[in-house]
């Protein structure tokens, strides 16, 4: 146990030097591939933060980081307004929007839901394609600026990964607090949260504008990386992308962002140049995760290999956590969560609803 | 605003309406009796489109190009069916991003067969004219397309509510199990809606080359329709897709002309307001989820 522990342990500490050594080690392209992941991962993460803890799967959060993307163009290249202010002013007007959107989304739930969110984020591309005197319509707003001190390829890296950083522990923090708790509790059985005590639609409010917020981090370090912004970004294609990198990864895990944001950024860059037929891949990509691993690369990666080697050294208990913890609980995998005690106990699992649903709606379409 | 006006985007309100009905009739069946709902729905109108593009590039009719593009795009979807809807049947979110997943991939692979510039398709020859209603020159083609939709509209509703197909579709939107244990094969009932919505899609593709044009992105743009249609008259529900087809026709012909750089905002409103008063829809039933 104290071996596995320490191995742990050791390749956090291996991954955060790595990722602070960084520019010392690797040239620029790669560099900027990282500074890709990172706040392509905030964005994965955003939306893991409703959909993997929240149940709640969102196909338009490209038009909510399209919100703060096109507030920081605005504000600076057509008002003049200094970088900083203009960036607050953009997150301010991502929350703004986000919660409206979290208005009208707070009875729907399921694919009512994404649904809805997709005609949102298809409503923002649609004004940003048209309503040119603002956006600059398919030509996207140029000259958005770096802050003075994060110009360079490298320095923007560090400035992006301090700002991920700062937004990973946040939400760590936030999964980790009872808001966080009742909001897993909407995930697993959303009816039974109300006679508990729980305002719903404001838990799902809450959840929505918080995530909102980052997607908007996520949208102003993209806008300022790219120093451009344009339809494409907010495009239902680009939040279709985000959630292949949240799902990919593994729903309802932080580290799962990342990796997906990793793998994501790899195809687009690198394999890119080398296949002309990369968004096929994606898609492809896509299909089998769904298909296959709906638990993603790290939800795979802790049931297939960490809680064994967990149950070897003698913590079952801890591995049975993590194989019923993991993947966002009934959202996307079709484990049955029922009568394991440690999940009862850990709360964070206990047998849902949806689990019951699709056996009944399994047995009328076989 | 002039009434020859008036009557000018009524018309163009009331035929984008039919041929968003075309569209939206077979995304409601199938999600009403499976709860699936089809994102991949927008590529099937594209592909349909560019099929009956490659037919009529042949030398083919638009009459060939429309039957074509219907039989192809069925064939597509019965393929998606049974090939990998079938392997997630009745868990909702897999199967709803097994549609996205989809449609990244039939936006890619048409834009490499296809390529990236718009193309309007010829109209066909024997509705290519004009006709005088009420002092307005209106295109012919555009009258045809109203047609189709009233004709669907009067088909899906004897189907609906005269055959056993449609008893069995109705009884198995309202009790799936119930239907299975009738002896009915809901397996096949299932593959031959989704199939039936696949054949529209792909039809009103070709319609839409004619109508709105072929490019990367439509699949995306009409699907959003679409979606604003089930979204306002309720999901699953053919008068739904009826009058949620005519609102949104309307309200775009009318918001074109007289906001045009946010005329795709003004779709949000009556949305918004359907959302907040009545989630379901207008025409939604509370056992719908």
């Amino acid at each position: 146990m104290n071996t596995l522990r320490l191995v742990k342990w050791a390749s956090l500490a291996a991954v955060v030097g790595l990722t602070v050594a960084l520019p010392y080690l690797v040239s620029s392209f790669y560099v900027n591939m990282a500074t890709q992941m990172l706040f392509f991962g905030l964005f994965a993460l955003s939306i893991n933060l409703i959909a993997g803890y929240g149940g709640m799967v969102t196909l338009g959060q490209a038009g909510v980081l399209g919100i703060a993307g096109y507030g920081l163009g605005i504000f600076y290249t057509s008002y003049a307004v200094p970088l900083g202010v203009s960036a607050l002013l953009a997150i301010i007007s991502t929350i703004l929007v986000a919660a409206f959107f979290g208005l009208l989304l707070v009875r729907a739930s399921g694919v009512y839901f994404l649904m809805i969110t997709l005609a949102q984020g298809m409503v923002v591309w649609g004004v940003a394609q048209r309503l040119t005197t603002l956006t600059g319509g398919d030509n996207g707003l140029r000259g958005i600026a770096r802050p003075p001190f994060a110009v360079e390829y490298w320095s923007y890296y560090y400035f992006s990964l301090a700002v991920v950083a700062f937004c990973v522990f946040l939400i760590a923090r936030i999964v980790r607090s009872p808001f966080g708790l009742s909001l897993k509790g909407v995930r697993e059985a959303e009816t039974r949260m109300a006679p508990l005590g729980y305002d719903v639609k404001r838990i799902k409010l809450f959840a929505f504008t918080i995530s909102g917020t980052f997607a908007g981090v996520a949208g102003l370090l993209l806008a300022m990386y790219n120093n451009f912004f344009s339809p494409p970004s907010v495009y239902v294609k680009a939040s279709a992308e985000g959630l292949l990198m949240s799902i990919l990864g593994g729903v309802g895990t932080i580290t799962g962002a990342f990796v997906g944001s990793g793998v994501f950024v790899f195809v687009t860059n690198y394999v890119s140049g080398y296949m002309e037929r990369w968004p096929t891949l994606l898609g492809l990509i896509f299909v089998l995760t769904i298909l296959f691993t709906p638990d993603g690369v790290v939800g795979a990666w802790q049931r297939l290999v960490w809680a064994p080697l967990l149950r070897r050294y003698g913590a079952a208990d801890e591995a049975e956590l993590i194989e019923v913890g993991v993947g966002g609980g009934g959202l996307l995998s079709d484990r049955d969560l029922k009568g394991s005690k440690s999940a009862i106990e850990a709360g964070s699992a206990a047998p849902s609803e949806e689990p019951s649903e699709q056996v009944e709606e399994t047995r009328a379409g076989s | 605003m002039s009434g020859r006006q008036f009557v000018l985007l009524s018309l163009n309100g009331i035929s984008f309406g039919a041929l968003l009905f075309l569209l939206s009739s077979g995304f409601t069946l199938i999600f009403g009796l499976m709860r699936i709902v089809n994102l991949a729905h927008g590529s099937f109108y594209l592909l349909g489109g560019y099929v009956g593009l490659t037919l009529m590039q042949g030398g083919q009719s638009f009459w060939v190009a429309m039957i074509g593009g219907a039989l192809a795009i069925a064939i597509l979807g019965f393929v998606v069916e049974r090939g990998l809807l079938l392997r997630v049947r009745g868990r909702t979110m897999p199967e709803v991003l097994l549609t996205v997943g989809l449609s990244l991939i039939f936006a890619d692979l048409a834009l490499a067969r296809w390529g990236g510039d718009p193309i309007l398709l010829d109209r066909p020859s024997q509705f290519a004219g004009t006709v005088e209603l009420s002092g307005v020159t209106y295109p012919e083609f555009r009258l045809l397309v109203l047609g189709l939709g009233i004709l669907l509209a009067a088909l899906m509703w004897i189907l609906q509510s005269r055959t056993r197909i449609g008893a069995i579709i109705r009884a198995g939107v309202d009790d799936r199990e119930m239907v299975s244990a009738l002896g009915i094969n809901v397996n096949a009932v299932f593959t031959g809606v989704f199939v039936f919505g696949a054949l529209l899609a792909g039809m009103t593709g070709v319609i839409g080359g004619v109508f709105l044009s072929l490019y990367p992105g439509a699949d995306g743009e009409i699907l959003n329709f679409a979606l604003v249609v089930v979204i306002l008259g309720g999901l699953g529900d053919l008068r739904g897709a009826i009058v949620g087809s005519l609102l949104v026709g309307l309200i775009d012909s009318f918001g074109r002309s007289l906001t045009p750089s946010l005329s795709y905002f003004l779709l949000f409103a009556p949305m918004a307001l359907i959302l907040i008063f009545r989630p379901r829809g207008l025409f939604g039933r509370a056992t719908v989820d």
